[in-house]
C-alpha cells in the first residue's frame, strides 16, 4: 500500500520542476495545508480538501473533507471510487491529480496545476491597463464606424435616391397658382409682394436628399420640400429659369425688358466675380440671380434695391436711348415726371412725360376745382340741396368724383352723368309730368332735340310745357325769351343758345362754332382726355394712403394734392413730387427706440420689375398698356374718351 | 514607509526639481514667437471684417461669393489639419519641423471656428451641411480640451508617479498579490475568500468610468479589505487577535495604496488620451460630412 506523488510546478522559464516522493501508506490527505500529504498552494483549495484511500489494490476512493466536492470525470462528488487502471483524474481547484499504476502496485499520482495563477497585475496587460485601448473601441474602429455611417446615410441613400427619381411631379395647385397672371396693384405699397403665408405640407413624406437643403424652403414653394429635383434637374447644373418657367409662365411674369436691352443695360460682370461666373456657367439675369431659394419661410421674394441700381444708377451710360432716367437709390430718386394728356382726342389722345415743375396739361375739360371745394358758395349750396355727401368741411367730398377703383389703388374713370349730372342735370324743359334732357356727349343729337322741341312749341305749343334756364347761379329763374322771328330762325337761335350760352355745354367744353348749314353739324366740342395714371411707370395704392399725418378723408388727399383747393384751372397738374413721398418713405419713425424708417423705400415699393417691357423713346398715344407685352393692368388703365 | 514618501510627494505636486537647461524649452504653443497665432488672428479678422463690411442679399451664407471663399478655405484647412496624423508618422521630414506644424495645426484650427462659422453665415438646419459645421466644432473644441488637458496634467502625472515606471507599478501590485497569495495559504475559507475577492475580483483599470471618475469602491481589494478591517477590530475587541488577519489587512492596505497610485496614473492617462478617441474618429466622420456637403452642394447647385 503505497503512492508515488509527482508535484510539477512551473518554472519561470517555462519549465517543469517535478518532485517527486513516495508515501507508504493506505491513506493521502489532500489541501492547501501544510500537514497534508499533497499540498496544493492555491486559494481555491481547502485546507485539507479531501482523502485519498487504497482500498484494493488498483482501487482508491476519493473522499472530500472540507466540504468542497472535486470534479471527477467531469463530474462535481464529494466521493468516488476510482479504478486506477483507467488512468482517472481530480480536479480540485486549479490542480489536476492523475492517477496512474505504479511500481509494485503503488499508486502513481500526479498533481499539475492545469488553471494558470491569477497574475491581475500581468506585464503583458501593461498597455490595455494603462491605455484607453482597455476600455474602449480603436480610434480606427471608430473612425471607420463614424466614416461610413456619413458617408452611406447622407451622401450614398441621398444619391441613389437622386438617380432612381423619375421626371418630377408638380403639385397641380401650385402650377396653377404661379400660372395666374398678378393683378396690377398686388403686393405693392409694404416693399414686399404679397407671397402665400400658409405652409402646404409637402405630400408623400420624408425624401433622403432633403438632408441636402441648405435651409427652409419659402412658403410659397413649401410643397416642393420633398421633391428636390422639380428644380435641381440636372446635377452639378445651377438651377435654370427653365425649372423656374415650367410653373411661372412667361405670361404670368413678362420679361421687365426685352432681353438684348436688360444684357446691354445690365452693369457688366467683371473681376474675379465675372470670371468665377463665367467659368461655372453662372451667366446674369437669371431667375436665381435675384430670387434666393432655402433661406427662410419668406425670403424667397426678397430683393435687395441694390438689385435694381446696380442697372438703372447708370442705365444711361450703358442705353444710350433709354428714356429712364439714372436711379442711383431711393435718396437721389430723380422727381417724377408726370405722363400728362398733350393731345385730347376722342380715340387717339397724345402723352407726354413732363417734369412736375410749371407742368400743364391739356385734358380739354373745363373745371376749376377750387369752386367745387368751396364750403360756401352756390356748388356748396346746390349739393347741400342736392343731398349729395359732405366732406367734413362741409364742401363736396373728393371721393364724390374720384371714387376708388376696386384694387383700391386709383380711381375710377370720371363719369359725367355719375359725377357732375347731380348738378349739370342737362334739363332744358318740363313737360307735364316729364323732365325733358338732352343726351351727353351727343351734339348733334342735342342740336337736332333743342330744334325738334323749339319748332314743334312755334306750330303746336301745348299747354304745361316750359322751357328750362340752364343758368346754375339763379335756380327756378324763368329762361330769357328766343327771340322773334319764324319758327326755323327761332329753332336756330334755341340751338345757338345751348352751345355758346351759359350755364350748358360751356360750362366745361370748349365749343367751336363752325358755322356749318347743317345745324346739327354746326357746333363742334373740343375732345376731352381726362388723365387717369399720372405716375404709370409705379403704383401708387391710394387705399393704403388714406391718412397722412393723422389726416384722414378730405384732408389726407389735400395733404398731398396741395394746390387742389386753390386750383382755377383744370390745366394745373396737382401731383406730389417724390420728396413729399421722402417725407414718410426712408425716413426715420420718430420714436425712442426704433430707427426703422416709417414706411418701406426699397424700389419694388412702388415699382414692378415682372411687369412687362416699358414703351421706350416718344411715349405714343395711349401709351400704357397696349405697348406692353402682356397686356397685363389694361383693366386699370382704359382711356376716358371725351363726352 | 514608500506610500508615504509618494503621498507627501503628491501633496506638494512636484516629483522632482527641474535640471537646469543650456537653451529655454520651445513648445509647439509659443514655437517661433507664435508664427502661427499670428496668422489664425489675422485670418479670422480678415474673415470677420469681410463678413461685417459685405450685405448679401437676402442673408449671409455659404452661397455668397465671400461664403464660396470662406468655404473652400475652410475646406483646405480642413484637409490640412487632418493630415497632420500623416505628418507626425513620417519622421524628420523637411523642411517644417513637427513642432512647427502642430504649432500650425492649432492655431489654424482654432481660426477655423472663425472661418468655418462664418462660412454658415449662422444659417444652420438639420441638414448634412450643418453636420458638417457640427463636426468640425466637436473636432476643433476637443482639441482644445487636449490642449488644455496637455497644459495641466503632465506635471501632475509625473509628480503621482515619481520615480516609479508603469510597469513597476504592476510589479509592485503583483508582488503584494503573490504575498497575500502566501499569507492566505493557512487562512480558512471564509478569509481564503476574502483574499481570492482581492486576487480575483481586482481591476485595475476598470471600464471607462471608473477610470475617469477614480470611483473602486466596489473593486475586489476595496471591498476584502473593508470586511477583513472588520474582522480585525472584532477580534481585538474580544481579545483575539489573529496574527494572520492582521498580515492579511497590512497587505490589503499596501495593495489599496499601490491600487490608488496607479489608478490616479490611469485616470490622468485616460485624460490625456480620451479627447483623441473623440478628435481622430470624428475628424474622419467631418471629412466625409465635407464630401458629402461639398458634393451635394454641388449636385444641388
Amino acid at each position: 500500500m503505497s503512492f508515488i506523488v509527482r508535484q510539477v510546478a512551473k518554472r519561470a522559464d517555462g519549465g517543469d520542476i517535478i518532485r517527486t516522493r513516495t508515501l507508504v501508506q493506505a491513506e493521502l490527505t489532500v489541501g492547501r495545508g501544510t500537514d497534508c500529504d499533497i499540498q496544493l498552494a492555491d486559494l481555491a483549495v481547502m485546507l485539507r480538501h479531501a482523502r485519498l484511500v487504497q482500498i484494493t489494490a488498483g482501487k482508491v476512493s476519493v473522499e472530500t473533507t472540507g466540504g468542497v466536492p472535486v470534479e471527477v470525470g467531469g463530474k462535481f462528488v464529494t466521493r468516488a471510487d476510482l479504478a486506477v487502471a483507467e488512468n482517472p483524474t481530480i480536479d480540485i481547484g486549479p490542480f489536476r491529480l492523475s492517477l496512474s499504476p505504479g511500481e509494485d502496485g503503488a499508486v502513481a499520482i500526479t498533481a499539475e496545476r492545469v488553471v494558470p495563477p491569477i497574475e491581475a497585475a500581468d506585464a503583458a496587460h501593461e498597455t490595455s491597463i494603462f491605455s484607453l485601448s482597455g476600455a474602449m473601441p480603436t480610434k480606427r474602429r471608430m473612425a471607420w464606424i463614424g466614416g461610413l455611417a456619413v458617408l452611406v446615410l447622407l451622401l450614398l441613400v441621398p444619391l441613389f435616391h437622386f438617380i432612381g427619381e423619375g421626371e418630377p411631379a408638380l403639385p397641380q395647385t401650385m402650377v396653377a397658382e404661379a400660372a395666374r397672371p398678378v393683378t396690377p396693384g398686388q403686393g405693392f405699397g409694404d416693399g414686399k409682394l404679397s407671397v402665400p403665408t400658409a405652409r402646404p405640407a409637402a405630400a408623400g413624406g420624408f425624401a433622403p436628399d432633403e438632408s441636402w437643403s441648405s435651409g427652409t424652403l419659402s412658403d410659397a414653394h413649401a410643397s416642393l420640400s420633398n421633391n428636390c429635383s422639380a428644380c435641381h434637374q440636372k446635377a452639378f447644373v445651377s438651377v435654370t429659369d427653365g425649372a423656374c418657367q415650367a410653373c411661372h409662365t412667361a405670361s404670368a411674369l413678362p420679361d421687365h425688358a426685352a432681353p438684348a436691352r436688360m444684357a446691354k443695360g445690365r452693369l457688366p460682370d467683371g473681376g474675379v466675380m465675372g470670371a468665377a461666373h463665367s467659368a461655372f456657367n453662372l451667366p446674369q439675369g437669371r431667375c436665381t440671380s435675384c430670387h434666393k431659394e432655402h433661406e427662410g419661410a419668406a425670403t424667397v421674394m426678397t430683393v435687395a434695391e441694390s438689385f435694381c441700381t446696380d442697372c438703372h444708377g447708370g442705365l444711361k451710360s450703358r442705353l444710350a436711348d433709354t428714356a429712364v432716367a439714372n436711379v442711383p437709390g431711393w435718396a437721389k430718386h430723380p422727381d417724377f415726371r408726370a405722363t400728362l394728356v398733350s393731345s385730347p382726342s376722342a380715340d387717339k389722345p397724345v402723352f407726354t412725360r413732363t417734369a412736375l415743375a410749371g407742368a400743364r396739361e391739356k385734358s380739354g375739360l373745363i373745371y376749376p376745382h377750387d369752386i367745387h371745394q368751396s364750403t360756401t358758395n352756390a356748388v356748396a349750396n346746390m349739393a347741400q340741396k342736392q343731398r349729395l355727401p359732405q366732406g367734413a368741411d362741409g364742401a363736396l367730398p373728393c371721393s364724390y368724383c374720384h371714387k376708388a377703383d376696386s384694387d383700391q389703388v386709383r380711381f375710377k374713370p370720371i363719369d359725367m352723368e355719375a359725377n357732375c349730372g347731380a348738378c349739370h342735370d342737362l334739363a332744358f324743359a318740363r313737360d307735364g309730368g316729364t323732365v325733358r334732357t338732352l343726351p351727353h356727349g351727343k351734339p348733334a343729337q342735342v342740336a337736332g332735340i333743342i330744334r325738334d322741341f323749339t319748332l314743334s312749341e312755334s306750330f303746336a305749343p301745348r299747354a304745361g310745357v316750359q322751357r328750362l334756364s340752364f343758368d346754375r347761379h339763379l335756380p327756378g329763374k324763368a329762361p330769357p325769351p328766343l327771340p322773334g322771328g319764324n319758327p326755323a330762325a327761332r329753332a336756330q337761335a334755341a340751338v345757338v343758345s345751348v352751345f355758346t350760352g351759359k350755364g350748358l355745354c360751356t360750362e366745361c367744353h370748349v365749343v367751336t362754332d363752325t358755322g356749318a348749314a347743317d345745324l346739327t353739324r354746326r357746333f363742334a366740342i373740343a375732345p376731352v382726355s381726362i388723365n387717369d395714371h399720372y405716375l404709370p411707370q409705379g403704383q401708387f395704392p391710394h387705399g393704403k394712403h388714406k391718412s397722412y399725418d393723422a389726416k384722414t378723408g378730405q384732408a389726407a388727399c389735400v395733404a398731398c394734392h396741395t394746390g387742389v383747393t386753390k386750383s382755377k384751372v383744370s390745366t394745373d397738374v396737382n401731383i406730389p413730387g417724390v420728396a413729399n413721398c421722402r417725407e414718410c418713405h426712408g425716413a426715420p419713425a420718430k420714436t425712442l427706440l426704433s430707427t426703422t424708417a416709417k414706411a418701406g423705400a426699397s424700389c419694388d415699393t412702388c415699382h414692378g420689375f415682372h411687369d412687362g417691357v416699358a414703351p421706350t423713346g416718344a411715349l405714343p398715344a395711349g401709351h400704357v398698356q397696349p405697348a406692353r407685352v402682356a397686356g397685363r393692368q389694361a383693366a386699370g388703365r382704359s382711356r376716358q374718351t371725351p363726352a | 514607509m514608500a506610500s508615504k514618501t509618494q503621498a507627501s510627494r503628491a501633496m506638494t505636486g512636484k516629483a522632482v526639481t527641474r535640471a537646469p537647461r543650456d537653451t529655454a524649452h520651445e513648445g509647439f504653443l509659443n514655437h517661433k514667437r507664435g508664427r502661427w497665432a499670428k496668422v489664425a488672428i489675422t485670418l479670422s479678422v480678415v474673415a470677420l471684417g469681410a463678413y461685417l463690411l459685405t450685405d448679401p442679399v437676402p442673408r449671409h451664407n455659404g452661397g455668397t461669393w465671400l461664403g464660396y471663399l470662406l468655404g473652400s478655405i475652410g475646406a483646405g484647412m480642413i484637409v490640412w489639419l487632418s493630415l497632420l496624423g500623416v505628418r507626425k508618422r513620417v519622421i524628420g521630414s523637411k523642411p517644417f519641423s513637427l513642432k512647427g506644424w502642430t504649432s500650425a495645426h492649432v492655431y489654424l484650427g482654432l481660426s477655423l471656428i472663425v472661418v468655418g462659422t462664418l462660412h454658415t453665415g449662422f444659417q444652420l438646419g438639420w441638414n448634412v451641411h450643418t453636420l458638417a459645421w457640427a463636426l468640425m466644432m466637436i473636432v476643433i473644441l476637443s482639441g482644445l480640451w487636449g490642449i488644455s488637458l496637455y497644459a495641466t496634467l503632465p506635471e501632475r502625472l509625473s509628480a503621482n508617479r515619481g520615480e516609479v515606471t508603469q510597469l513597476q507599478m504592476l510589479e509592485a501590485i503583483r508582488t503584494l498579490d503573490r504575498q497575500l497569495d502566501i499569507a492566505a495559504q493557512p487562512l480558512d475559507a471564509d478569509d481564503a475568500a476574502l483574499v481570492r475577492m482581492s486576487l480575483e475580483d481586482c481591476r485595475i483599470a476598470g471600464s471607462l468610468g471608473q477610470r475617469l471618475s477614480g470611483n473602486y469602491a466596489n473593486d475586489g481589494n476595496a471591498r476584502a479589505l473593508a470586511i477583513i478591517i472588520e474582522k480585525v477590530m472584532t477580534g481585538r475587541r474580544t481579545g483575539r487577535v489573529d496574527d494572520r488577519l492582521e498580515q492579511i489587512e497590512f497587505l490589503l492596505e499596501r495593495k489599496e495604496a499601490a491600487l490608488a497610485q496607479a489608478r490616479r496614473h490611469i485616470r490622468m492617462k485616460t485624460q490625456l488620451e480620451l479627447w483623441l478617441y473623440v478628435h481622430v474618429p470624428v475628424t474622419i466622420a467631418l471629412l466625409a460630412a465635407l464630401l458629402a456637403h461639398i458634393i451635394s452642394v454641388f449636385l444641388y447647385w
